[in-house]
């Protein structure tokens, strides 16, 4: 960030002197947008291989939990008008 | 093509902050009001997030928002450095005149102790106290690195006396730059 404005981006105001909220949104948005993660990944080296075998996990990861949240509200759906549609 | 003018003033401004204060100020805002626009969707995302309070014009209120008769661009930067062992904080003018720097080391702890929170709270108070000494009432932050004293430092520094008016994350991300040290217990 050293090429641009010091003030422009990951900044946040203060209001009305609540420090804590403006930290903890602050917080938010880094995590938000992988800031986080990133700087903790990069403290110790990762291989190539230790990061091609994370990337994949976390492909996988990504594609169960999509399923299992699509199941999960498939079946807990309430409120039905119908509930044997078809019969 | 004003994009490309607007970046050639924040360069010019970067590398000329010092001695030309008022008059370059002016032509700074102009170009950065541009960017806040833009950037206005990313650096302001909070204004989702607080819905009663919105925060995405204060941004570009920031310009006409004044503390103690100073614009933004002039108030003491603080800069927190929170390494996972240490916190040393240093407090500054706008155009880099020093006015308090303090660590955990130089608050008479050693070893291990010095990576704490309350270390930082303490190294962050006696900076303030310094601060406060020299004149400078308000403050605007800026925290690199992540450890244990980056939230303890700030309320060391409200709890001493400054009034933080803007709190900025300037933890460096290399764009896959120097190698780091390799991975532990091995």
């Amino acid at each position: 960030m050293a090429n641009h404005l010091r003030f422009l981006g990951r900044t946040v105001m203060v209001q009305n002197g609540n420090v804590e909220a403006a930290y903890s949104a602050l917080n938010r948005i880094l995590s938000h947008d992988g800031l986080v993660e990133v700087v903790r990944r990069r403290r110790y080296y990762e291989k190539p291989c230790r990061r091609r075998q994370r990337l994949a996990y976390e492909a996988c990861r990504r594609v169960y939990n999509a399923e299992m949240g699509r199941k999960i509200g498939f079946l807990a759906r309430g409120s039905r008008q119908d509930p044997w549609p078809g019969c | 093509m004003s994009a490309a003018l607007a970046v050639a003033w924040q360069r010019l401004l970067g590398a000329a902050w010092g001695g030309r204060g008022a008059t370059l100020c002016r032509g700074l805002r102009t170009g950065p009001q541009r960017l806040q626009d833009l950037a206005e969707a990313a650096a302001a995302k909070e204004a989702e997030n607080q819905s009663a309070t919105d925060l995405s014009p204060l941004i570009l209120q920031r310009n006409s928002m004044r503390w103690d008769g100073k614009i933004y661009e002039e108030i003491p930067i603080a800069h927190i450095k929170a390494t996972y062992n240490n916190t040393h904080i240093q407090v500054v003018s706008f155009d880099n005149r020093p006015f308090a720097r303090t660590s955990c080391g130089t608050e008479g702890f050693q070893n291990a102790k010095k990576g704490t929170a309350i270390a930082a709270q303490t190294a962050a108070m006696a900076a303030a106290a310094k601060a406060r000494g020299k004149g400078v009432l308000h403050v605007r932050v800026m925290v690199k690195g992540l450890g244990p004293g980056r939230k303890a430092a700030i309320k060391g520094l409200t709890m001493g006396g400054l009034e933080v008016i803007s709190i900025t994350d300037n933890t460096p991300v290399p764009h896959n730059g120097c190698r780091p040290r390799k991975a532990r217990r091995m």
